[in-house]
């Protein structure tokens, strides 16, 4: 192979910085499915470069290729600082330049910084090969010494906060980088971080680019693209649809180029406050892990949204309502029913989608049908057996209904996308035609085209007469459903928030503000 | 212009099948479904097993082609394998809920010595005598149940621990012998002994309980709870589902399973051997473990299960026939066991990684995706 070819021409802009990361005429094929389709991608020296998409768009199969997780089809030709390099040769020496910080963080939670870092780098080691604690402590304080963290480098790193994790794996993603030209992959750094941790990540991004390394950041939320991102490429179906400078973009016009049909990145379900309906479910004084004392009317036909910062009881409070938070103590009533413990509510029959999709609600191993008619399979016993023609009805049924984007209802639910996958998990629990829904981060993982489908089905929902409690930590999903809102801190309704005053600088200022108080 | 009317289930319920979409895709699936079917459900990823079965088959075939082929050869295999099958199919269910149980092996000396001790030394009727051996399974059962599923301590280890104390227990109150007498060369022997057609009753207990375990697990809402227990145990929670009850009750049938083979054991040999069962524990969880990437890919069940034990039954028996030397046997079924499940494990990292078409042996509008 020849170096130095000729410079691809991406759109207009000319080539005022080195070029770090080329890769042109890139395809990968899957049985079936064209995943990407000639991507073109330029990564400039010192830059931001932002990479958006639907789910399903190409974005994680672009950065699987990448890092050679993934064989592109032949023709793909690829450049990084000028040379040339094979995609599918793994033991490449790119990855002194090209590295990863993949959406799980890939670190052993059960050891300390130190031996994260030395494990990607290497042990000291004296000459009887005994580890030289001290030396590697100095050299992990050495290396995660310019992000300021306040942190034991020998906990396990269980303990330590989800932002601190995710420095932690961008600092050991870094080990052995002397510093210049380079591209550091950032997947989804902040899907799991509340608000006020995604600015100190931020921050922290911006110091490592300070420092002469690009960055190709990967991201669902639109607004960080805006506050970090120089250039941003839209992905979709597989295309580079464009590649920009963001200055000049907004918000609005990045969703549509991300959908391709005109969307509102500021829906509204225009739900109708609903104080003069009869109250639903009473809870009072709900108490345990996190919550001191809480007590909650749900109107019918209401959203009620639980707004708050991490610990505040914002996330235990669902679980408490539907009788799976361990050790919660206080009464519920579920219409004119007499009050019960809220440990014995699972008697009210009320749904719960989890936060944590991939622990806490899909069963990987199986079918889209199966995981959709888990909780409703009584239903089709007969004589002890399962009915397979109603089970397969009523999982037609919901497949159409919800619009998910899969071949069949057979499929594993692992093939479909995040947003689907949620798709599914919201019709598992509607599936029970229930009273109240309790909904957790709805759209965690979620991209902006199916977010709006999911707004929309829960807004009919509500409409129709049911009533939902959403807790989330994105404020997007309590600006867009939210009738009422409580804002949760030290496990206590601290402010509620109704109708027009619910904006985004009240939530936030909400939040913010009670902590300090 | 997408996802802007969802469509009320209820609503499509009652209505007529308008919607040309819904019934558009379904008559494409009708269409290609049965082809896609029976190539997903001949190829080499699910029923790894049935191959390796069959070429074993054709290699004894030629290899003793005068004692191998035979309807006495097909027997043999039968009668040597039910109980081992029996033990394996004990294990299906709790491992379906996500729980081992160890101590089963010992659970079917425990039984065995049971029904023995109260035929030999009371006369006891048979039958009451095999419900009371099962009646001792169960009672571990119980405990296995109290031991991890009320205190929490982790399946491999508590049952290993219960285990243990089980064959202390036999050997405390057997002194390590074995239980002999003419009185269990009678009736006793007889069920497990006693045959139809030539082909020993166990056979047919052990495809019995296979065809209600398969019906069980893939038929009842039960079973897909069990399974859903096993993948997924927050989520299955979270879904309403009663992990701790149905993990006790799984920790319940192997007990009472185990029970089971551990009288068809004791009746087989016509006694109450103290440490009988033991050798049953690595070759029932192997064959369980191979039954799982038959079939049903990652699911522990039956019919795999009865495949598995067909597999490498028929290998032991046709390596007898031909003499081969014993450690034969072991290494036999080492290999076995590797290549069984590495064609399995090949493929799916191949598609894992997308490297591989699936089915590339297929014409194109066969395979699935």
């Amino acid at each position: 192979m020849s170096s130095g070819p000729a410079v691809a021409d991406i759109g207009a802009r000319p080539q005022a910085l080195g070029t770090v990361l080329r890769v042109n005429e890139l395809s990968k094929t899957f049985p079936g499915t064209k995943a990407l389709d000639d991507v073109t991608l330029e990564v400039a020296e010192g830059e931001i470069h932002a990479l958006v998409g639907q789910n399903g768009s190409g974005k994680s199969t672009l950065i699987k290729v990448l890092a050679g997780y993934y064989q592109a089809d032949p023709g793909a030709k690829a450049w990084l600082n000028e040379e040339p390099f094979d995609l599918a040769d793994t033991a490449d020496s790119r990855h002194h330049r090209l590295r990863f910080v993949h959406q799980d963080l890939g670190l052993f939670l059960e050891l300390g910084a130190t031996d994260n870092l030395a494990l990607r780098g290497e042990f000291l080691v004296d000459p009887l090969h005994r580890i030289r604690w001290k030396a590697q402590a100095d050299v992990a304080r050495q290396l995660l010494g310019e992000f300021d963290l306040d942190l034991d480098l020998r906990r396990p790193l269980a303990d330590a906060t989800p932002v601190q994790r995710t420095v932690i794996a961008i600092a050991a993603a870094l080990v052995g980088w002397e510093g210049g030209p380079g591209v550091l992959v950032l997947d989804e750094p902040t899907a799991v971080l509340p608000p006020h941790d995604v600015t100190r990540l931020l921050e922290i991004i911006n110091r490592v680019r300070s420092r002469g390394t690009s960055i190709l950041y990967v991201s669902h939320r639109l607004d960080e693209v805006f506050r970090l991102a120089d250039r941003v490429t839209v992905l979709r179906g597989g295309r580079v649809v464009l590649t920009r400078p963001v200055a000049g973009l907004t918000t609005q016009t990045l969703a549509e180029l991300m959908v391709g049909t005109e969307v509102d990145a500021g829906y509204r379900a225009g739900l109708a406050a609903a104080p003069n309906r009869p109250v639903v479910l009473r809870a009072r004084d709900v108490r345990g892990r996190f919550l001191a004392g809480v007590d909650v009317d749900l109107y019918e036909g209401e959203v009620l949204g639980v707004a708050g910062l991490p610990g505040s009881g914002r996330n235990e409070l669902p679980y408490a309502l539907v009788g799976k938070l361990p050790g919660a103590t206080g009464q519920m009533a579920l219409d004119d029913s007499a009050w019960q413990p809220v440990r014995k509510s699972a008697s009210f029959d009320i749904p719960l989608v989890p936060a944590d999709r991939a622990r806490e609600s899909v069963i990987a191993e199986f079918s889209v049908k199966e995981n959709l008619t888990l909780s409703v399979l009584g239903r089709f016993r007969r004589f002890g057996l399962l009915r397979g023609r109603s089970e397969r009805q009523l999982s037609d049924e919901w497949f159409n209904a919800i619009e998910v984007k899969a071949a069949s209802p057979d499929d594993l639910i692992t093939t479909l996308s995040g947003g689907n996958q949620q798709k599914v998990m919201m019709a598992r629990c509607l599936a029970r035609d229930p009273r109240v829904l309790v909904l957790c981060e709805p759209t965690a993982g979620v991209d902006v085209g199916t977010r709006q489908a999911i707004y929309e089905f829960i807004a009919t929902r509500a409409r129709a007469g049911l009533s939902l409690v959403v807790s989330s930590s994105d404020t997007g999903d309590l600006l867009a459903l939210c009738t009422r809102v409580l804002v949760m801190c030290n496990g206590k309704v601290v402010r509620e928030i109704a109708g027009d005053e619910i904006t985004e600088h009240a939530l936030v200022t909400a939040m913010e503000e009670t902590e300090q108080e | 212009m997408t996802a802007n009317t969802p469509t009320d289930p209820q609503l499509q319920h009652k209505a007529a099948p308008t919607g040309d979409e819904p019934a558009g895709s379904s008559a494409r699936a009708a269409a290609t479904g049965w082809r896609a079917n029976l190539a997903s459900s001949l190829s080499p990823r699910n029923i790894g097993a049935v191959y390796v079965l069959i070429v074993i088959c054709i290699v004894f075939t030629i290899w003793a082609p005068s004692t191998f082929p035979q309807m006495a050869t097909v027997k043999q295999i039968l009668d040597d394998n039910a109980i081992t099958a029996l033990a394996a199919l004990a294990l299906i269910v709790p491992l379906s809920a996500g729980v081992f149980d160890l101590s089963f092996a010992y659970v079917m000396s425990l039984s065995g010595v049971t029904a023995a001790h109260f035929v030999a030394a009371n006369n006891m009727n048979v039958f009451l005598a095999a419900l009371i051996g099962i009646g001792a399974a169960l009672i571990i059962g119980v405990i296995n149940g109290i031991v991890v599923v009320v205190m929490q301590i982790d399946s491999f280890i508590g049952t290993l621990a219960t285990g243990s104390l089980v064959e202390a227990f036999i050997s405390f109150v057997t002194g390590d012998n074995s239980i002999n007498s003419v009185r269990l060369d009678g009736t006793f022997s007889q069920i497990s002994q006693g045959s139809i057609g030539g082909i020993i009753y166990p056979v047919f207990y052990a495809l019995f309980i296979a065809a209600a375990l398969w019906l069980f697990l893939e038929h009842s809402p039960t079973g897909r709870r069990l399974y859903a227990t096993g993948f997924n145990p927050n989520a299955a929670r979270l879904a309403d589902i009663r992990v701790n009850k149905l993990r006790f009750c799984g920790l319940l049938t192997s007990a009472t399973l185990a029970g089971f083979a551990g009288v068809m054991l004791a009746s087989s040999l016509a006694a109450g051997s103290p440490s009988a069962g033991t050798s049953y524990l690595l070759p029932a969880f192997a064959t369980v473990f191979v039954g799982a990437t038959v079939f049903k890919q990652g699911r522990f069940n039956a019919w795999g299960t009865i495949v598995a034990v067909l597999m490498l039954g028929t290998g032991v028996v046709g390596l007898g026939l031909v003499s081969a030397p014993l450690w034969a046997i072991d290494m036999f079924t080492g290999v076995v066991l590797i290549a069984a499940l590495s064609a399995n494990a090949f493929e799916r990292n191949s598609l894992l990684r997308g490297r591989v078409t699936r089915f590339k042996w297929l014409p194109a509008r066969w395979r699935t995706t």
